[in-house]
C-alpha cells in the first residue's frame, strides 16, 4: 500500500514536469535527423540525398539507388522520425543509396499545380537528377501513401521510364473505402472550391479535420492515454514525435485536389481504369516493372479495402503484396516496421538490386536552384 | 505488468461502446451531407460579408481582399507556367546532352565497326488510347 502511494506521488511529480514541458513546447524531440543534402530544387519541391557514409551506415552496397516519392498532404519526416526509429536510417544501414522527393509546403504559387505537374515534370526531373548523381541507368521507385499514387501514375504514363522496380506503401486505389474524407465529396457533393483557402489550396486544417473524422473518438482517447502515461519520458517523447507529425499537415494544391476528387474519388479512376494525365489516357496495367504493394490491416487512414485491389490492377508479371498487422504509421515507425515492414521491403529491393562494393554515397556540389 | 487503474478501465469500457457508433455515424451519407450543408452555410455567410466589404472598398476606389486573391491566383498561375517551362527546358537539355553523348559514341563506333546510332534513350510518349 505504502509502495503504491509512493509510486503515485513519484508519477504525479513526473506528470507535472512532463506536462509543463509539453505545454511550454520545450525539449521537443528532434525529427528528420538523418544527414542529407538538397541535390535538386524547383519551387517548393526538393530532392534530398541521404548520406550513406562508410562509418555511419556501412556505405552504399546496392545499386540502383532508391527514390522515395512522398505524399502531398503530410510531412516527410515520418519516414525519418527519430534516430533508431527511422525507415530511411534502416534503408541506409541495409546499403541503399536513398533519395527522397519532398513536396515542401505549397503556397499560392502552387494552387494551379495539376497532377501532371508532379507526374510529368517533377518526378521525371527528380529521376533524371538521381541518375545523373549516381551514374546509374535505373532507379528503384518507392511511393508512400498518396506519393504511391503519384508513383503509379508516373510509371503508367511513362512505360519507358528507367525503373528497376516500383514499391508502394499504403497507397489507395479504391476511393469508395476512404471513409468520410472522400465521402463528403463523393456522397455529400461538396466541391473542392468550397474548402480552398484564399491562397487557392486546401488548407492543412481541412486535411486534419478530414483525418480526425475518420476516428472521431481517437482524440479523446489520445489525451486520456497521455494523462495515464505522462510520467514516462519515453512515452512523452514518442507522443510528441508521433502526434507532432499526425497534426502537422501541408496545404494540398487546389487544382491537384480538384483533379484528385473528380478523377480518383468520384470516378474512382484507379479502379475503373478512367485515368488521364495531361490529356492522355493512363492505364495501371501499363506498369510492367517488378512491383510490391504493402498494406496495413489496421490502417484507419487508408483502409485495406482501399489498397487491396491494387495488386490486380498493375500489369507487372513480377508482383507481390504484403499485408501487415499494423496501422498507417505503424508501417514505417515502431517495432512492427523495424521487425517486418522494412526488412520485407529491403529483401524485395535487394533481390532487384545489384551488389556493389561498399562506398560512401556520392555528394554533389550543390543543389540546382 | 500492472493492471490499468479503475478510472482507465471505466473510460475504456465507455470508449469501446461509443467508438463503433461514432465511427459508423461519420461514415453515413447523412454525415457527409450534413458536413456539406454546414460548409455551404458558412460560405454563404462569409461571401455575404465579403461581398459587402468589397463593395465598400470599391466605392472609395480601393482594391478589396477578393481582388488581391484574384491577383495572387494569376501570379500563381504565371509562376507555375514559368516553372513548368523551366523544367521541360531542363529535361530537353539533359536529353539533348544524352543524345549528343550517344551520337558521339556512335560516331566513334561508326569509325570502327560501322554500327548505327541508337534512338534517344527513353520516355517516348505513348499515343492516347481511345
Amino acid at each position: 500500500m505504502l509502495d503504491r502511494v509512493r509510486r503515485d506521488v513519484e508519477r504525479n511529480a513526473l506528470r507535472a514536469r512532463n506536462g509543463i514541458k509539453l505545454v511550454a513546447g520545450v525539449d521537443r524531440p528532434g525529427v528528420g535527423c538523418t544527414a542529407k543534402d538538397v541535390v535538386w530544387q524547383r519551387g517548393r519541391s526538393q530532392l534530398w540525398h541521404y548520406r550513406n557514409d562508410l562509418d555511419a551506415h556501412g556505405g552504399v552496397r546496392h545499386s540502383p539507388p532508391l527514390l522515395i516519392v512522398f505524399s502531398m498532404v503530410s510531412r516527410s519526416y515520418i519516414l525519418d522520425l527519430q534516430p533508431g526509429n527511422s525507415f530511411v536510417e534502416q534503408l541506409l544501414t541495409a546499403g541503399f543509396d536513398v533519395y527522397m522527393l519532398d513536396w515542401g509546403e505549397p503556397d499560392e504559387r502552387d494552387a494551379q499545380n495539376r497532377l501532371e505537374d508532379y507526374v510529368d515534370d517533377y518526378i521525371p526531373a527528380a529521376v533524371d537528377r538521381v541518375l545523373e548523381i549516381s551514374g546509374c541507368g535505373e532507379v528503384n521507385l518507392f511511393g508512400y501513401c498518396f506519393g504511391g499514387d503519384l508513383a503509379l501514375l508516373y510509371a503508367a504514363h511513362h512505360p519507358d521510364a528507367p525503373l528497376r522496380s516500383l514499391s508502394v506503401l499504403a497507397t489507395p486505389v479504391d476511393f469508395r473505402h476512404m471513409g468520410p474524407l472522400a465521402d463528403i465529396f463523393r456522397v455529400g457533393g461538396l466541391e473542392v472550391d468550397q474548402v480552398v483557402d484564399v491562397d487557392g489550396n486546401v488548407p492543412p486544417r481541412v486535411v486534419l479535420q478530414g483525418f480526425k473524422s475518420l476516428t472521431p473518438t481517437a482524440e479523446v482517447t489520445r489525451y486520456v492515454t497521455l494523462w495515464e502515461r505522462l510520467w514516462s519520458d519515453e512515452y512523452v517523447n514518442a507522443y510528441q514525435a508521433m502526434t507532432g507529425w499526425s497534426d502537422d499537415h501541408v496545404p494540398f494544391p487546389g487544382a491537384a485536389a480538384r483533379e484528385t476528387v473528380d478523377m480518383l474519388v468520384r470516378a474512382n479512376g484507379m479502379l475503373t481504369d478512367r485515368l488521364a494525365i495531361a490529356g492522355d489516357r493512363v492505364h495501371l496495367s501499363d506498369v510492367r516493372v517488378p512491383f510490391l504493394t504493402v498494406l496495413a490491416e489496421r490502417d484507419h487512414i487508408v483502409p485495406p479495402d482501399a489498397t487491396a485491389p491494387l495488386i490486380d490492377l498493375v500489369g507487372s508479371p513480377d508482383r507481390h503484396e504484403l499485408r501487415l498487422p499494423a496501422g498507417h504509421m505503424g508501417l514505417v515507425v515502431g517495432r512492427t516496421a523495424a521487425r517486418t515492414t522494412v526488412p520485407t521491403i529491403i529483401s524485395f529491393l535487394e533481390r532487384r538490386s545489384d551488389e556493389v562494393s561498399p562506398a560512401p554515397s556520392v555528394r554533389p556540389a550543390a543543389a540546382e536552384a | 505488468m500492472s493492471e490499468a487503474p479503475l478510472w482507465r478501465q471505466a473510460f475504456d469500457a465507455v470508449e469501446h461502446r461509443v467508438t463503433p457508433h461514432a465511427d459508423r455515424l461519420t461514415r453515413t451519407p447523412g454525415f457527409a451531407r450534413g458536413v456539406t450543408l454546414l460548409r455551404r452555410t458558412q460560405l454563404l455567410a462569409r461571401d455575404t460579408v465579403q461581398g459587402a466589404t468589397a463593395r465598400a472598398w470599391h466605392l472609395v476606389n480601393l482594391p478589396a481582399g477578393s481582388d488581391v486573391a484574384r491577383l495572387r491566383a494569376q501570379l500563381g498561375a504565371l509562376d507555375r507556367e514559368v516553372r513548368r517551362l523551366n523544367l521541360q527546358l531542363e529535361t530537353e537539355r539533359r536529353r539533348a546532352g544524352a543524345a549528343g553523348t550517344e551520337t558521339d559514341d556512335a560516331h566513334a563506333a561508326d569509325a570502327t565497326d560501322g554500327a548505327r546510332p541508337g534512338p534517344p534513350r527513353r520516355r517516348a510518349q505513348r499515343p492516347p488510347r481511345a
